[in-house]
């Protein structure tokens, strides 16, 4: 059924060439119908889309309910706080129960690593991953690339420097499958206490723990978002040791890319990962990747039940 | 004194003491000659040696000024001839920079080499990092637990985790705080027969292994802080074989001393880590010899008469040991090794663990020294000491050498 060589989306990770540029291609067809008077087809009319979201979300969760509304499908929303999980139902209980009520598609979240997959395994739905534990968010990725193929024409060759919590970030390691996929160079900078230790499997990564050297001639410096639970578990000492060594300042933009693209999945802590007179700077695409998620996440629930490019 | 000669004094220059001979110096420098009416002194025969540089120093400044000063501090570095000095402060924890930069300031009082350690956790307690690359960035030369190491493996492995980032060495003192419980004293014939807690071996081995352990999975490197027993020597020994950067140190009272030296009581010999069996002592006397052990520390921490002047175990740890150090471990340490390697051992070694600047004599160079008449005894009153406490197990003691003067950047101290 999938127009693509998968048939979920479980990560980026061994995700071919064609098929990145496929969604890719295709989102930016639909990034065109985000921008008519009438943001919506008829593309996805008659399937029926479950949001099954066991961790909180907001923006992710927008965005594929977005995706979904514009494909014309329907949608209905699935949280872990107000449900039968709350009560002790298991996690393939809960999905046979929901399967039960004819569904196509299921896009979950997760904090378990490997949730999608478990769910594929026991189900027919077609499964799209929006975040799972510490290992994938595909579709985050993959608007980071369309933005980035936006401004920069192509992939290809790009520095691209991912800061931040790359240890616990489920953003960084998607972005690297696809950016590394595409033909991208990727270096991940991060504290030490932050970085995994074994990376024979990161092939084609760069790592830093020089903020300054990891920035130098990038094309695009993306920060990710540090969550102050990293000072309580002792990962780090404090936000203002964080921000001098590891913050995104325009004092360190100098040493990139003059026309260096800053971005950043969101939700942002300005004046801790990125100041914000960054944030809000001429090189920020921050924006543009929020509304790109739409289009993105079109693009994966449409290829995956069937529809064609073009 | 801007210049001096001394002489009458064999120099250590290029690795051996050379004959008698007389030292022009001027303005920290030896030079080929000083002005004509520059002061004369006569050390009949004495040595010139590099001045030291001290490992573990605490003025327990500035949160102490009742027990001791930095004034004091420094001039108990000329009275024994230590050019610099590790520290680190029990009562202050460096773990933040305003800390740091009032202890600079305190330092800057003095052309002495003060090195500073900083702790890696907040207020030593072993919940939260310190700043560490802030600190390493201003000036510390590593990171320390303040000789209380309160940590969880977790923890461990976390600060050296994020302290490798700064390339700065970790300084322990290998001590289980749950082993040592109340104990104050070795555990061993000693203790049970005294009826005392003890402090068994394994409340440092097991911390030592553990510490070696995550250092190794780190690539982390280390120093250990007074090694006591040659099990934990062991355990140093094939941690290096397995590729670790481990150094390690020996306090100069756990060479001179064993548990049989508290038989009477006296709260002098409380150290922490205790003094253990004449066997052990023999085992560092060993790993001294055999070059396991990189450095004699002087652990030098002053304390209140009054915390001392109690019985053995309500005492409060801890000795003085910068003016008498030399004198007192100078003979059997060049009976057992040498007086090359006992210069490494008390001066070199301890500078590079520091990352201080090394020492060494010759003409037309800096010169920083110390003058030790090896001859002569010294016979330790309270009057040897530089401040009001005199918490030294030598006090009263007879030393089988004598330090006659130091020349420390210039400035001429004589005993």
């Amino acid at each position: 059924m999938s127009a693509l060589e998968i048939k979920h989306l479980f990560g980026l990770r061994g995700v071919s060439k064609s098929d990145i540029s496929t969604i890719l291609d295709t989102a930016s067809e639909f990034r065109q119908v985000l921008e008519r008077p009438v943001k919506k087809v008829p593309s996805l009319r008659g399937l029926t889309v479950v949001n099954l979201f066991f961790e909180n979300s907001t923006r992710t969760r927008t965005s594929f309910e977005l995706a979904e509304k514009r494909l014309s499908a329907d949608t209905v929303n699935f949280s872990s706080s107000a449900s039968s999980v709350k009560k002790g139902e298991s996690l393939l209980d809960t999905l046979q129960n929901i399967e039960a009520m004819k569904i196509d598609l299921v896009v979950v979240r997760h904090q378990g690593t490997g949730v999608p997959r478990f769910l594929a395994k026991n189900s027919k739905a077609i499964i799209v991953n929006a975040g799972d534990g510490a290992n994938e968010h595909p579709t985050q990725a993959l608007l980071d690339m369309l933005t980035i193929q936006q401004h920069l024409g192509s992939l290809k060759n790009k520095r691209v420097t991912i800061i931040g919590d790359i240890r616990h970030s489920r953003v960084a390691r998607s972005n690297l499958w696809g950016l590394t996929t595409m033909g991208a160079k990727v270096t991940l900078c991060s504290p030490s206490t932050l970085t995994p230790r074994n990376t024979q499997f990161f092939e084609g990564a760069f790592w830093e723990t020089n903020l300054r050297k990891a920035v130098t001639d990038a094309d695009v410096v993306m920060s990710l978002r540090l969550q102050k639970e990293r000072m309580e578990d002792s990962l780090l000492p404090s936000m203002r040791e964080y921000r001098n060594y590891f913050g995104i300042t325009g004092e360190l933009l100098e040493h990139a890319n003059p026309s260096a693209l800053i971005m950043h999945p969101g939700p942002i802590n300005r004046g801790v990962e990125l100041d914000s007179e960054m944030a809000d700077s001429k090189h920020s695409v921050i924006l543009e990747q929020v509304t790109n998620g739409v289009a993105v996440r079109m693009a994966v629930l449409f290829l995956l039940s069937g529809g064609r490019h073009g | 004194m801007d210049s001096l000669v001394i002489q009458n004094v064999r120099p250590f220059v290029n690795g051996r003491f050379d004959g008698l001979c007389s030292m022009a110096l001027v303005n920290g420098n030896w030079v080929a000659e000083a002005p004509q009416d520059a002061p004369v002194f006569d050390a009949n025969g004495a040595l010139a040696i590099p001045a030291l540089f001290a490992l573990g120093v605490d003025f327990q400044e500035p949160m102490r000024d009742d027990v001791y000063t930095f004034e004091k501090g420094f001039k108990a570095m000329h009275l024994g001839g230590f050019y610099g000095a590790l520290y680190e402060s029990s009562a202050n924890p460096i773990d933040d920079i305003q800390r740091l930069s009032a202890l600079k300031q305190a330092f800057s009082a003095s052309p002495l080499e003060m090195k500073i350690l900083a702790s890696f956790s907040k207020n030593y307690k072993c919940s939260q990092l310190s700043e560490m690359l802030e600190l390493s960035r201003y000036g510390v030369v590593g990171f320390g637990d303040g000789n209380l190491l309160n940590a969880t493996t977790r923890f461990l492995r976390l600060s050296m985790e994020y302290g490798s980032m700064t390339g700065k060495r970790f300084f322990f003192l290998p001590l289980d705080l749950s082993l040592r419980c109340a104990g104050s004293v070795h555990e061993g014939a000693v203790s049970d027969m005294l009826g005392m807690k003890g402090i068994p071996r394994i409340a440092e081995t097991i911390v030592v292994h553990t510490i070696l352990e995550t250092a190794l999975f780190l690539g982390q490197s280390v120093h250990l802080k007074q090694i006591t027993c040659a099990e934990s020597l062991k355990l140093i020994e094939i941690a290096r074989q397995r590729g670790l950067d481990v150094t390690c140190d020996v306090s100069l009272y756990h060479l001179l001393f064993d548990d049989e030296n508290l038989l009477d009581l006296h709260s002098h010999f409380y150290l922490i880590p205790p003094l253990r069996s004449k066997a052990d002592k023999e085992a560092l006397w060993n790993g001294i010899k055999n070059g396991l052990i990189d450095a004699i520390s002087c652990n030098h921490k002053p304390v209140l008469t009054q915390e001392k002047q109690v019985n053995f175990e309500d005492a409060t740890p801890g000795a003085l040991s910068l003016e008498v150090a030399l004198p007192a471990i100078w003979k059997p340490l060049v009976s057992a090794v040498g007086e090359s390697r006992a210069i490494e051992l008390l001066s070199m070694n301890p500078a590079k663990i520091a990352l201080a600047t090394p020492q060494k004599l010759s003409l037309g160079s800096p010169a920083n020294l110390v003058i030790l008449h090896p001859e002569k005894k010294t016979l330790v009153q309270a009057s040897h000491f530089a401040g009001a406490v005199q918490n030294s197990p030598l006090l009263g003691a007879e030393l089988p050498a004598a330090i006659e003067a130091s020349y420390l950047y210039g400035a001429w101290t004589q005993v």
